[in-house]
This record gives structure tokens, sequence and C-alpha cells, in this order.
């Protein structure tokens, strides 16, 4: 039993020597279009110092590749109304895009690393919204806007407002959840599509870019 | 015995010293087997009290209202100790779900690690959280602190698996 | 064109709400069948498989790895690979080959090669499989209790009336993440009061949900999410490893313990990589399995919307339920969340469960109304308890549920709120009025119920935390506060965790905490007259309603 037991463990290890690592497929990322607000890509986003600033991070195609929510409002809209929420509390706004990843949780949670007072909104071009904080596991978070299309320019407002509460370290009460059973046998299935098509622009391994945000 | 089942049978034994620690460490808790049946002896509760003890060394039948409203019952007092979990890995062999068993081996041995370590250790298992290196070392942890050679095992295993996936943690 | 007015009412109809879509294999949109699904294939080379449908093992995903190491037994793989996979349909429907004959069989399987079993079976063979291949003999059924405001009171109220209404498991989750230990501790004491021996628990981010557990607030966990592709369980945050470390946590911690995956959820987090919807969701499964899980939620579940959109959606939900038994896996086959506007529709979804019986019929039928569903919403919901009822009553079929009184309903609604009441007072934690009480126990949802100060709440749910409060200071709280039959339930339950006997396949307890698993009720189906039938008393449980005129109604 020894002998061939040798033999043997050698023929394993042979095979397990020949698991080797594979190349990740690369994506390519397709030409943009044209969109009522402009964001200028910046090169790698920085690590934020100020303590006054919340950081919004853009999935992949927010704004560039897609330009409304899965109901139709414009991004430009959107992204406005989270900037004026953060500011009315008197905080800063800084945009950067994620392209690492099109999960709402992660680009949210990659962009806590990044704000100086480490609270970050992060945003699916579908509508998909978080607010997330240093510190916390990816898939936790301070307050989830799972349901899209449930989600209006008051909402994004708000969801601003309270990103910038937390960042001053105060306790706001969460944005109200807002629940409709039917949401999904209406949008599910293109919901998928949307996000199909926003991860079709993940980069994987990329950095952070920072972004410029100027309304026409 | 075939030929073809002798060879299958080594093949098996290879692999398992391969990926698991040497098994001499396991004596102890060979000392646990009961031969237990699942129709004999399940539901142990029911069937075997007499085999059950909290990892404290309590009986079943001490963990009472009256003792807990009296402070006698500890929360370690209603955990599960690491024979218990072997025997119903017995149990679960008996009834043919021998990766149930095997899992259940594995908790036996977490059992030892403390509730916060356990967390940061599955954190520490969540693609790109660690390094090689790092989680070398959990399996190291595992296995000179709290005598789990299975689930260091798995470690390093999930560490070589990790390095040719490129989910360890970047440096 | 002139409307056709038939065309023009049809229109209107619920299901035309509905979304659908045209299969699109490129991104996976395809529910069973896709040509991108591989052919089964296996080899094995000392021991090892170096081979698995057509991927050597050099470019094994760890999925794949994760599979051929651990959830393919390489002693019958060869075997059972040869078998013609109608052959191997046709044993599934055949009551003469009994269901420990198939899991032997189907250890050896791939994904590939269970798909095309599958592919070969209608829905009403699937059923048949399904009644012969659940692990437990008794069907069961699960709930769901959450409310939009995470209001505690009514979560205990609601669970107390669902324990009632029959539910062996109760599922909570939150709109505000902090709010948790609260959602957990309302529901495992509602949960005692309507019957004791239900379990819960609270589906939350993995770290947190074990840590409630370890605390023994919860009962069991459930959200254990595992995926088909790499590339998505990487977004999950996770790898078979990590789950696989994650299941043996739990499992030392006394902790009973399920895996969760469904079809459609690589579609919806983008990377499907054109394979079918089954052929995916039966690589989680073969994961679960592999991890040593005793059972999994699958059917979809909460991507319901995307199988439902396409052609085939529902039988090949019901196809990942069989798989999940024939791997011998518990399965708590979903029918909980809405996918449609149709309640003909969403009838017919769930008899593919209800009728043969699954270890849980709905892995969360809203104990809510669905507005208050944080699931977002559930195929069935309170509104439909009669419906749920009647159709037990109407095919003589047991889906887990029974008929309760009014009068029972609101006493244990009561109870539980005011038992709450007491614990909330007794840990120092902010006042539940008997006005939210008084709600709570008459309540239909939460709009019924008086606003609570959330802040206040978050800030005590995570001192309940902080302070190190445990499963033992609930059972004190209750104790000291004349609640000490609900003291001894939650005590019973805590005592679960110490012999481990509900560690085991499809384990369930009773209103004595005696175990009733896979292993000491085992599916013996063989055909009429045997598996499980119902008794006398559960017939009589079912059939009596509170609707029905009685001959003693009758003047003559």
């Amino acid at each position: 039993m020894d002998i061939n037991a040798q033999m043997l463990r050698e023929i394993v290890e042979q095979v397990m020597q020949g698991i080797q690592g594979t190349e990740q497929p690369k994506r390519t990322i397709p030409v943009a279009t044209g969109h009522p607000m402009t964001l200028v890509e910046k090169g790698e986003a920085v690590s934020g110092t100020r303590a006054d600033e919340v950081v919004i991070a853009l999935a992949p195609a927010f704004g560039k590749y897609q330009n409304k929510t899965i109901v139709n409002v414009p991004h430009s809209d959107v992204l406005r109304e989270m900037i004026a929420g953060i500011e009315e509390q008197g905080l800063q706004a800084r945009v950067i895009r994620v392209l690492r990843t099109s999960d709402v949780a992660f680009v949210a949670h990659d962009a806590t690393k990044l704000s100086g007072s480490g609270i970050t909104i992060g945003i699916q071009s579908r509508g998909t919204t978080v607010i997330h904080q240093k510190g916390l596991p990816p898939l936790s978070n301070l307050e989830l806007f799972s349901q899209s299309p449930l989600l209006d320019l008051a909402a994004y407002r708000a969801i601003g407002s309270n990103a910038a509460k937390y960042a001053k370290g105060e306790s706001p009460t969460p944005v109200p959840t807002k629940n409709d059973q039917m949401a999904r046998p209406k949008f599910q299935a293109k919901a998928a599509v949307l996000h199909i098509k926003e991860t079709e622009h993940v980069v994987p391994s990329a950095k952070a870019v920072g972004i410029d945000v100027k309304f026409n | 015995m075939s030929q073809e089942k002798l060879i299958e049978d080594m093949v098996r034994e290879v692999l398992k010293s391969m990926t698991q620690a040497p098994q001499t460490s396991q004596a102890p808790s060979k000392a646990a087997v009961q031969g237990l049946t699942p129709d004999h002896d399940y539901p142990l509760a029911a069937k075997r009290p007499e085999l059950l003890k909290t990892p404290t060394g309590k009986k079943l039948s001490d963990i009472t209202l009256e003792n807990v409203i009296n402070g006698e019952v500890s929360p370690k007092d209603v955990s599960i100790a690491p024979e218990t979990l072997r025997m119903q890995a017995e149990i679960a062999d008996g009834v043919g779900r021998t990766q149930l068993a095997n899992n259940l081996r594995r908790a036996a041995e977490l059992t030892a690690i403390p509730d916060n370590r356990i967390l940061e250790m599955y954190n520490a298992l969540r693609p790109y959280r660690s390094t090689k290196e790092e989680l070398f070392l959990i399996a190291e942890e595992m296995e000179t602190k709290y005598n789990a050679t299975l689930s260091a095992a798995y470690v390093r295993e999930a560490a070589g698996v990790y390095e040719r996936r490129k989910r360890l943690r970047a440096e | 064109m002139k409307r056709s007015k038939r065309f023009e009412v049809l229109a209107e109809r619920p299901v035309n709400q509905d979304g659908f879509v045209e299969e699109w294999p490129e991104v996976g949109m395809i529910a069973m069948g896709s040509p991108n699904d591989p052919e089964p294939s296996i080899k094995i080379e000392n021991g090892k498989i170096v081979e698995m449908d057509g991927v050597s093992r050099s470019n094994f995903d760890f999925i794949e790895q994760f599979i051929a190491d651990y959830a393919i037994d390489v002693t019958v793989a060869e075997k059972s690979m040869a078998m013609d996979s109608t052959d191997i349909a046709k044993m599934l429907v055949d009551i003469n080959v009994s269901r420990d004959e198939i899991v032997n069989l189907v250890r050896g399987l791939t994904a590939a090669k269970l798909v095309s079993v599958f592919n070969t079976m209608n829905v009403v063979e699937m059923m048949m499989a399904m009644q012969k291949m659940r692990a437990r003999k008794i069907p069961s059924n699960q709930c769901h209790i959450t409310n939009v405001k995470d209001n505690p009171v009514l979560i205990a109220a609601d669970g107390a009336e669902a324990s009632l209404r029959g539910f062996d498991e109760m599922e909570t989750t939150v709109a505000v993440v902090r709010y948790a230990p609260f959602n957990a501790l309302a529901l495992l004491i509602g949960g005692q009061t309507g019957r004791g021996g239900t379990l819960i628990q609270c589906a939350l981010e993995e770290a947190t949900e074990l840590e409630l557990g370890m605390r023994g607030i919860t009962a069991y966990a459930e959200t254990i999410s595992v995926y088909g592709t790499e590339n998505v369980f990487v977004d999950g945050d996770d790898t078979p490893w990590s789950k696989g470390f994650l299941a043996s946590a739990y499992a030392s911690r006394g902790l009973k313990m399920r895996f969760t995956s469904g079809t459609g959820s690589e579609v919806q987090m983008g990377y499907a990589e054109g394979k079918s919807m089954l052929y995916l969701e039966i690589r989680c499964i073969m994961v679960a399995r592999g991890a040593g899980a005793q059972g999994l939620q699958n059917g979809s579940v909460s991507c319901i919307g995307i199988p439902a959109a396409v052609p085939s959606g529902i039988r090949a939900v019901l196809a990942e339920n069989l798989c999940t038994t024939m791997l011998d896996l518990e399965v708590a086959s979903s029918n909980d969340q809405t996918f449609t506007h149709s309640d003909i529709r969403r009838t017919a979804r769930t008899l593919m469960q209800m009728l043969p019986g699954t270890d849980f019929i709905c892995s969360g039928f809203g104990g809510i109304p669905n507005a208050d569903n944080m699931f977002a919403g559930s195929n069935w919901d309170v509104d439909d308890y009669d419906d749920w009822n009647i159709i037990q009553r109407d095919l003589k079929v047991d889906g887990g549920l029974r008929p309760i009184s009014e009068e029972q309903a609101i006493a244990v609604r009561n109870k539980a709120a005011r038992a709450l009441q007491a614990v909330f007072k007794d840990l120092g934690f902010p006042e539940i009025t008997d006005e939210e009480v008084e709600a709570a126990t008459y309540a239909h949802g939460s709009n019924d119920m008086p606003e609570r100060n959330v802040v206040e709440d978050i800030k005590a749910a995570q001192e309940l935390m902080s302070r190190g409060i445990t499963g033992l200071d609930i059972v004190k709280a209750l104790a000291n506060n004349g609640f000490s039959d609900l003291a001894d339930n939650v005590l019973n339950l805590l005592k679960q965790r110490i012999s481990g006997d509900y560690l085991h396949t499809s384990a369930i307890l009773d209103k004595n905490f005696n175990v009733i698993s896979a292993v000491n009720s085992r599916n013996n189906y063989r055909g009429p007259g045997t598996g499980y039938r119902m008794s006398d008393e559960r017939w009589d449980e079912i059939k009596t309603i509170r609707q029905a005129i009685k001959p003693s109604d009758f003047d003559v």
C-alpha cells in the first residue's frame, strides 16, 4: 500500500500543479453618448481629506452610457437633487465613478475608502441607491433603496440630505422606505436588462475616477 | 473487494491526507464516537440524553427556567459541545449525508474559536480580503491554537484556489 | 387600426401588467436549454475529477472546482453519468424506484447531466418526482413577518398570529438595517406566543445574521446566498469556501442553517455567461450540497420576475426545487415573492409545490399585508389566508396552515404585544405604550400603528448588541414579568443548540419541541397509500372552517 500510495500521491500532485490561473476576459467600452449634463473624468479619484464631504459614487454606465433611471428619471436631475440635498446641509458633494464593479453595494463601499467623511452614496444607472459608511461590511449599509422604480427626485434629494447628516455625525430619521409589491412583476426583467447593460462597462481592477459635474 | 475498488479507496486515502492535515490530532475526537445509528439514537435529546453535555459539563436537564432565573445558566451553557457535533456527524453519516457530516466535524473544531474571531475568519475568507500569507496564518492559528486541522486544511485549500482565480487581496 | 373590444378588455387584465421578454440566450435570459449550456461529461483520474461538463480541471472556475471536489461522489460518477437522461427521468416518476436509489444515483451526476434530465420532464412528472423526493415526510410552511416601519410591537403580534396559523418557520428582515436586533427580538417573542417551537430567523448581511444567531436571538439562518457564476459569487461578497466556512460556523454554535439561491440571480446581477438559468442554479445546489449545508432555499426567490418573464420559467423553478430534493437537501421552495399581477398566475405557480408538498412550500408566505413586506411583497399575504385554507380543504392537501378563529388571533396578538412591552421595559428600551399594544392587537398592517421614535429605537437596538444581551436575558425578562410560559418556550428553543438534533436535514420542531427531520421522519413515498397521509385530526383541522354552514344551522 505504501509504495502504491506514494505513486498515487505523485500523480495527484502533478494534477494539482497542473491547475493554473486563467485570465479574466477584458470588457470593451463603447463610445459615449451625449447628455444634458457634462461629466468630465479627471483620472484616478483621490482620497478625500475633508470631513465635510460626501462622495457620490456612480456605477460604470451612469450618465455616460445610460442617461435615465428605470422609470425614466433623467440622470442629470437625479445627480442634481442628490448634490442639492448634500449642500443644503452645508456639506460638499464630490462625484466619482467606480469602474471595477456594477454592484451598488460595492460601488458605494469602494468609495467609502475615498470619502473624507467616510459617507458615500452609491447609485446605479437604473436608480438603485445606497448610503454607505466606512467600516461597514460591503453588503451592509446605512440606508438601502433597492426598489429603483419607486425613487423619485424628492427621494434622491432626501437621500443626499440624509447622507450629509450622517457625515455630520447626526442620526437622521431614515428616508421613508417605499414598498410596492408589484414593482417586481412589472420591472424586474427590465431591471435585469439595464443591469446587464451597465455590467458590460465594468473594467475589472480599474481604479475609480474623479468626475467634474457641470449642469448645462 | 475488487481491484478497482481497492485503488479507489487508496486514492481516497491519499487525497484525504493531502487535503487534510494528519489525522493523529483527531484521536481525541475518535474517542467520542459512540457507534450511533439514526434509527436507534436520534433525536439524541429524546433517545440518548445521557450522552449530551454542554461545553461547561452540564446536563440537558440542568438547563431549567429556575436555574436561568437563579443565574446558574450562562450563555456558554446553551451552546453545543464538540463531542455532540461529532455524534450528530455520525448520525448524518448513518443516513448517507457525507457532506453534512463533514460540515459538522469542521463545526466541532470551530466550537473552540471565540465568536468574534470566527466572524473575523469568515470575513478574511471573503474575496479580495486576504493575501495568501494571511490565509495561511489563519490556517496555522486554527491548527496550533485550536487544534482545528480539518478547518485549517480547508482554509489552505481556499488560499490556493483564490490564488489561481485571482481572488486574493492585491497588495 | 380599429380596436377589437375583446383585445381592449384583455389589455386591461392584470396579467397584461406583468413584464415578459423573449428568450435572449447571449445574456442568459433563458430558463432552460440555452444553446450555451455545456454537454454533460466527466473524466476521473486517480479519484479526482479532471474534466467536468467539457471543462478541464485546469480551467475550472472556483465553483466547478468546489463541485468536483466536494459535491460529486467519484465512486459512482462514471456509472451514473453513463445512464441515459430519459431513463433517469423515468426512475424519478416510477413509484417502484425508491428515493434512496435516486439519491445514490444523483450523487454521481454533474450539473449539465441534471439539466439534461429535467429537459425531458414536464411539470406533472416533476411534481410526481417531488412527492417522492422531498426529504421530510411531512410538508411544512414558512412565513415572512416584517413591516415598512420596522414596528417591533406589530412584528410580535404578527409573529404570534402566524405561528398560531401553523407556520413552522418565520423570517423577518428590515427596512432599516440598524433596526435588526429589535425585529429579531420581537419575532422571537411573537413566534413563541402563537405556538412553542416555531423557528425564527432575521435575514441580514451574512456576518450580522450570524452574530444575532450566536446571541440566541434567532434560531436559524437562511440568507447564506450562493451563486452560479464566479463573478456573481464575488459580487455577492463570498466564495464557496467562505460560505462553507460559514456553514460550519453556524453549526459550531448549534444553529440550523440553510443556503439560498435561485434561477435568475446571475442574470439579475449581470454575469450569466450565456448559460440557462436552470444550469446555473443547479451549480448552486451542488455548492450547497458540497459545503455540507442541510438544506437550500431556492425557486428563484427574489429573482422570480426574471424566469417568470421567459418561456418555461415557472417549469424551471419547479425543476430547481426538485433538484434540491434529489441532492438530498431540505428545500424551502420559494413561492415567497410577487411576480405577477394575476391571481390566476400566482396560484398556478404555487400549485407546483403545494400539491406534491415540499419541506417549506412557501419560504415566505406574507404573514403581513404585502405593503408591509420588506422582501418586496410575497406571492401570498394575510389577505389570502382563507383562500389558502380553502384550497387545502378543496383538494385535501396539506399546505401547512390551519383555520383559526378571530378570538384566538386577537388573544395571541395581544399577549405577544404585552410580552414585548414587558421585555422592553425590563431591558430599559424605549417604552411600548398600552395604546401601541391595543393597536397591534387589532391591526391589519403598519398603517394602523402609532408612530414610534425611530431614532430612539435604532439607538436602543444597537444597545441590545453593545450590552451583550443574549437569549437568556430575554428568558429572564419574560419570566420576571409573568410570562413564564413564553420564557420556557424561548429557553427550550435555546436548548436546541445543546443537542444539535435540529441541525439535520429538514428539521422543524413540534409544539413540544420534539425535532421532526429527514432523519426520524424520512419520506417513504412509494405510490398510493404510502408516504405522508393526513391524519384524521389534521383533516378535521383543515376541513373545519368558520365559513361553512353546519347542519345544525338549519331548522329542519
